[in-house]
């Protein structure tokens, strides 16, 4: 009897307590994606191109998004297409080779090389701007040939992020490997026939995080297109409608480039945040 | 079906540390050779070396006469079945033992064939196509021999493949590891550190211990004719008693003097010593438990305290104290008892116990050598 009571008990509080952290939850949600919200409802804003004092539109409509497509947007918007993906195919394959390489070999220099990479990673990337720059300069890889020299630059020390991918494949036993290799499996057979397929979530995550890094950068792709629309990425391109003579009449149709820009990301996301979550947890948690 | 030679073959792993010593064998066409010992042994590096997964440090693997030191696992007509399965998780039953056929290229139909026969033979047709998450442990086991089995192989390799099952189920797929070697009759090279498993598998036992071999013969040779303690020890279960005594000769006959007990050593084991011309001295005796006897006082009864007796079932195992504190074990059949006499071995029981010349196994106490081999 006194056990029921004091079991009952225990269940309202539970339900209490996850009341209270469902509540707080929904408006953190709520807060994180009011300027999402707002951007869309931008977008769809017709009566004026300006900054305004209000969030909902008095007339909505599709002007901004044919204004986008009459702009210089499409190229820049297959300019970072192609760098993102070009990067991810790369960067990927480069990657997970490398992860494979020092999770299953044994070779010298082995344990200093991971630990000089590892070293070297921390340093932060801005620092060799200048010095790629010059090097993309050239070899004529530089403004409106910026396209190739960021893929480049993004692909050329991927192998360093070995880390996620390395993590998860020494979870795999490698007497699959052995087994493989028995049964008359070349390394490479090993690799795409047995290991990728085991490692389907790192693989997910490598792409994504290979894909949105070019996908979102700002810095290194207004640097390498150094004023060339031609050589615009998305971000630089935009960011040319918000200087202060610009501002007024593009204003509104930033916001639907943003909308648009945001909604390829989106999309994958929510088709592999299964595996992305696996992948981000789970080189981690069974290493 | 082919002869595997292993000459002066050594493993020296980074830093100096020797895994396997000299490893000189010769496995002749269909035998089932076994290698026993205890963890660290070099046993399974050793096998791995034959399979191409281990690097040769020196001397040389020939396998049909060919020697294979530099050739990759898959062209050295091996299969291999691993202590922890390595079933492929993706792929069903089917795909895990098709996959080095159709690596080879084996046209479809002949794959099926392969498949669904070693299948049939293993008696897991019903379950190819799941996946190995939903089979049980023996299942798996049975599946990894599968794969092994299509590839046809001259020689079939067996790390440890018992070793992840329940005790049941172990020995249930020991016997039907005897009834596979009939159908494939192949050479087999089998690793484990169970003794029980060696002597019930093995044309020849393979015994190691740090990376040197102790013997190779029969089950028959080396349990009855072990060539040093180690050996002596390992094989068996419960393992054999080993007392440190004297050897006296007096006038051409050998006694042992074990606890203040006269035994003589008769019989062929007692000519054997004097053909080797064995001086009176320190000697180390061993006794199988099983070759000990319960005993009315006597003359040569050596008398001791029960400390433990263990129920087995169609046997007795008893823990004794002799007088001067040596703990022995003795294994007496149930059924040589009677209710009366099963019902006085309690702890603190006064017994005695003797045992014949013929169950003695002599060792020279400083090389630790069997004196009649």
């Amino acid at each position: 009897m006194n056990n029921e009571k004091r079991h009952m008990g225990l269940k309202t509080l539970n339900r209490a307590s996850n009341t209270v952290i469902y509540i707080l939850l929904v408006i953190i949600s709520v807060i994180w994606l009011l300027p999402f919200v707002f951007i869309v409802f931008q977008s769809f804003r017709v009566e004026s191109t300006w900054q305004v004092g209000y969030v909902i539109p008095q007339q909505w409509g599709l002007q901004n998004y044919i204004n986008l497509w009459n702009s210089d947007f499409k190229r820049w918007y297959l300019n970072t297409f192609i760098i993102a993906l070009a990067s991810a195919v790369l960067v990927t394959v480069i990657q997970l080779c490398m992860s494979y390489t020092l999770s299953r070999f044994r070779f010298k220099m082995r344990g200093p090389l991971m630990r000089f990479m590892l070293i070297l990673g921390m340093f932060p990337g801005m620092l060799t701007m200048i010095i790629l720059y010059r090097v993309l300069a050239d070899l004529g890889l530089t403004q409106a040939n910026a396209v190739p020299g960021l893929i480049l630059v993004g692909v050329a020390s991927s192998g360093m992020g070995y880390y996620v991918s390395k993590g998860f494949f020494d979870t795999i036993p490698k007497s699959l490997d052995e087994a493989a290799r028995v049964d008359g499996a070349t390394r490479f057979q090993v690799l795409y026939k047995i290991i990728l397929p085991l490692a389907k979530p790192i693989v997910i995550y490598t792409i994504l995080t290979a894909f949105m890094g070019p996908w979102g950068d700002f810095v290194f792709a207004r640097y390498v297109a150094m004023g060339t629309s031609a050589g615009y990425n998305v971000a630089v391109g935009m960011y040319s409608w918000l200087t202060n003579d610009q501002i007024n009449s593009w204003y509104t149709t930033f916001c639907a480039g943003g909308v648009i820009v945001a909604l390829p990301v989106t999309i994958l996301f929510m088709c592999l945040q299964k595996y992305y979550v696996e992948g981000v947890t789970g080189g981690a948690v069974k290493g | 079906m082919a002869s595997v030679k292993l000459t002066n073959v050594k493993k020296i792993y980074d830093k100096n540390v020797v895994a396997v010593h000299d490893f000189n064998l010769e496995i002749k066409d269909k035998e089932f050779v076994v290698f026993v010992g205890p963890s660290g042994c070099g046993k399974s590096t050793t096998l791995r070396m034959i399979a191409g997964l281990e690097d040769i440090s020196e001397g040389t693997v020939e396998i049909d006469g060919e020697v294979v030191n530099d050739l990759q696992p898959k062209d050295r007509g091996i299969a291999m079945v691993f202590q922890n399965y390595a079933l492929y998780p993706h792929m069903s039953v089917y795909d895990n033992i098709a996959f080095s056929l159709r690596l080879k290229k084996v046209p479809e139909d002949v794959i099926y064939d392969k498949v669904t026969k070693a299948a049939e033979i293993l008696g897991i047709t019903e379950y190819l196509m799941r996946k190995p998450r939903a089979l049980s442990g023996g299942q798996r086991q049975r599946v990894a021999i599968g794969r092994a089995m299509v590839r046809d192989s001259k020689v079939f390799l067996m790390d440890e493949p018992l070793s992840n099952l329940d005790a049941k189920l172990r020995n249930q797929m020991r016997a039907e590891i005897i009834l596979l070697r009939q159908k494939l009759d192949t050479t087999f090279i089998y690793v484990t550190h169970d003794q029980t498993e060696a002597m019930t598998l093995a044309d020849r036992i393979v015994i190691m211990k740090d990376g040197f071999i102790m013997q190779v013969g029969s089950p028959d040779e080396v349990f009855d004719m072990p060539d040093n303690l180690f050996v002596a020890e390992f094989i068996g279960a419960p393992k054999m008693n080993i007392v440190r005594t004297k050897l006296v000769c007096e006038g051409g006959k050998y006694y042992v003097t074990p606890f203040g007990a006269k035994i003589p050593v008769d019989g062929d084991k007692g000519k054997a010593l004097a053909a080797r011309n064995v001086k009176s001295g320190d000697v180390l005796l061993g006794v199988r438990p099983e070759h000990i006897q319960l005993a009315k006082a006597a003359d040569h009864a050596i008398p001791c305290t029960l400390v433990v007796d263990e129920m087995m079932g169609s046997e007795l195992h008893l823990h004794v104290d002799t007088e001067d504190g040596s703990r022995l074990i003795v294994r007496v059949p149930t059924l040589d008892l009677d209710k009366e006499e099963r019902r006085a071995l309690v702890a603190g029981a006064k017994l005695h116990i003797t045992f014949e010349g013929k169950a003695m196994h002599l060792f020279d106490p400083d090389t630790e050598k069997n004196l009649l081999t």
